[in-house]
């Protein structure tokens, strides 16, 4: 931990509510977020001691003094009371393999250094936070007892599509929670479940990067913490190139999402149906941008990757399955369609290649991006006419495909 | 006339008895040093491929494609069988040149000297050849992956010229090491790669002139299209 960071913890010696935000170059966005942060901290939890932590990746744009600068002059303005206690505000540096998951392993430090009861980590390229989302996230805990709340948002039908089509289901089918967005970003805990991630040796791994959200989430639900969800409503992020980081968050989700299987496999061979979790927040519809979509290219790459890595998928895949795939690679482009069946047993055989180490898992889960996006462009092609409430059914239908094929999983992981 | 002859014929006995009075303790030595050595190497054969076993050896050789590479060259061993068994055969040949050199056959003395010395080169050379093999066959692969998720139609292509360019250099590197031919190897290397370049080189930028322009204005073009028409999906 940084010295002066650690002099800083030291002089607050306590905290009641620790809100983390991690950032790298956010100079347009985190002003927004740092004042919802403020203003949801003063109108709900006035008597509250609380501590606002900003661990950042070494921005050059001027984020820290961004963060340093924000001030909410008038409370009133925005209809909250003067709190109790000022809000303590930190900028620090973090250490380690850049990355988010390092990012917040410097607030679970701060947390555990104040004592915190509750936290809350958001991220710092948020345009739609808004002050009640940290009531959302922190009222669980601090108020409800529960130790971990997982953020709900209302999404576009097409987005987060690893999450639809992998982290969703297959958490689901194995740890028998029904977290619909278990990496949605921004997470509210206990001060004792930040404690217990720090006593994990998991820092020079992918969960230093972008596994860092499943790694806290299958780690409450398997170690048997109080779980439950809080509808935020529209998640809005800084505009950016969605494309451009696909490959390293893919396999780096990927990667943390079945290392942990093999860390908790005696856990989810029990499970045989999933339940769902308590939430809170008031539910409502929102208009959502459209999302432009290149289904076509999407079927190009994953043809691509028929004809090309087929030798390294038959490492994992049963013969039966490669059959199948390159079968549907040769349908048109008009007729093409990915059944939910041969995904499921995909996602099934290729965690059991990278638990078995037959091929080598970097160049496992990099192969896996063809077939994904194979997947992701049939699910659009099958949901352009669809509406929320229908695409929601057929992600429902998928759950229920991976929750049936899982002794299947059993049976073949050995 | 007769002691004459029983004089030759004795003193040539006795000559040949001393002989092969001599001989005989080298003769006892070498069969010793073989029965020794072959059990010596039958014990590190077993030991060697309970090693291999107990480390998973052959689950490491089949991520890295050796499994697939001996069944398709028709060998039917494990790899630690293979493994185990080519370190049976090297006890077994070096027990064999140990009992050879017992004999101390002034003929053999030489050649024996010779081979040791060379032993070390050998040994480095073939570990060079796997060593550049293994890193042959993942570098291929890895340019396999990202060329085919960088939708590269020739992603195939690119990734055979990695493994045959890690695999070339190894082998050059192997009987450099070996001393056979330096000179020439280097030379041949050094033409060969070169003149890779230089093709390449010339193609683009003189004799395919044309052709290259087309091909970076497609590939300006096709890329400008497709930054505009990205998809605008947020995975996570």
């Amino acid at each position: 931990m940084d010295k002066s960071f650690q002099i800083q913890l030291e002089e607050i010696i306590e905290a009641d509510i620790l809100i983390g935000i991690p950032s790298y170059n956010n100079s347009r966005t985190i002003g927004h977020v740092v004042r919802s942060v403020m203003a949801g901290l003063a109108k709900y939890f006035p008597r509250a001691k609380a501590v606002l932590v900003n661990s950042d990746g070494g921005s050059t744009d001027g984020t820290q003094e961004e963060v340093k600068k924000v001030q909410i002059e008038d409370f009133k303005t925005i209809l909250t009371s003067h709190p109790v206690y000022p809000i303590q505000k930190i900028v620090t540096p973090y250490h380690g393999i850049p990355g988010k998951g390092s990012a917040f392993r410097t607030i679970f430090e701060a947390a555990k250094s104040v004592n915190a009861k509750a936290c809350a980590v958001v991220d710092s390229d948020l345009r739609s936070i808004t002050p009640e989302w940290i009531e959302l996230l922190i009222r669980p805990i601090y108020e409800e007892g529960f130790d971990y709340v997982v953020p709900l948002y209302a999404r576009h039908r097409f987005d987060g599509t690893i999450t639809n089509s992998i982290v969703y289901p297959l958490t689901r089918a194995l740890y028998g929670k029904r977290v619909r967005q278990p990496i949605g970003g921004d997470f509210g805990f206990s001060g004792e479940l930040a404690k217990h991630y720090l006593t994990k040796e998991v820092w020079e791994t992918d969960i230093a990067r972008f596994g860092i959200d499943i790694w806290m989430t299958t780690l409450a639900i398997a170690e048997g913490y109080k779980v439950c969800q809080s509808y935020l409503g529209a998640k809005i992020h800084d505009a950016r190139d969605p494309g451009s980081d696909l490959g390293p968050m893919f396999t780096q989700v990927v990667s943390s999402v079945y290392g942990l299987m093999g860390n908790y496999q005696h856990l989810w061979k029990e499970v045989k149906e999933s339940q769902p979790v308590p939430t809170f927040g008031f539910h409502y519809e929102v208009g959502l941008e459209p999302i432009s979509v290149n289904v076509e290219r999407m079927i190009r790459n994953f043809k691509l990757g028929v004809k090309d890595l087929m030798e390294i998928w038959r490492k994992a895949l049963l013969p039966e399955t490669a059959r199948w795939l390159d079968s549907i690679s040769r349908l048109s482009d008009e007729a093409f369609s990915f059944p939910q069946d041969l995904w499921v047993r995909l996602i099934y055989d290729f965690a059991i290649a990278h638990h078995k180490g037959s091929v080598h898992r970097e160049h496992l889960l990099k192969s896996m991006i063809p077939l994904y996006l194979g997947r992701v462009a049939s699910f659009v092609k099958e949901n352009q006419e669809s509406s929320v409430k229908e695409v929601e059914e057929k992600i429902e239908s998928l759950c229920k495909v991976f929750e049936e094929m899982k002794p299947y999983l059993i049976e073949r992981w050995g | 006339m007769s002691e004459i002859w029983r004089t030759a014929i004795v003193a040539s006995f006795d000559k040949f008895l001393g002989k092969v009075v001599t001989f005989l303790p080298n003769l006892l030595a070498m069969i010793t040093i073989l029965v020794i050595g072959l059990i010596t190497a039958w014990i590190i054969k077993t030991l060697l491929f309970r090693f291999l076993k107990a480390i998973q050896f052959d689950r490491v050789s089949e991520r890295w494609g050796l499994t697939h590479i001996l069944s398709r060259g028709g060998i039917a061993y494990s790899p630690a069988s293979l493994v185990s068994r080519f370190f049976y055969w090297v006890i077994v040949l070096i027990t064999l040149i140990l009992g050879i050199n017992a004999l101390e056959v002034a003929a053999t003395q030489n050649f024996i000297a010779q081979f040791f010395s060379y032993l070390p080169n050998l040994f480095a050379a073939v570990i060079i050849l796997v060593i550049g093999y293994l890193i042959a066959i993942f570098l291929g692969q890895a340019a396999l992956i990202a060329g085919v998720n960088a939708q590269m139609e020739s992603a195939k292509l690119l990734s055979r010229s990695v493994r045959w360019f890690i695999i070339i250099l190894s082998l050059t590197m192997a009987l450099y090491h070996l001393g056979i031919a330096e000179k020439v190897i280097v030379a041949a290397f050094s033409i060969t790669f070169g003149g890779i370049v230089l093709a390449l080189a010339i193609a683009f930028g003189w004799g395919g002139r044309e052709l290259a322009k087309d091909f970076l204005e497609r590939l300006y073009l096709k890329k400008k299209k497709e930054d505009g028409d990205h998809n605008h999906l947020s995975h996570l």
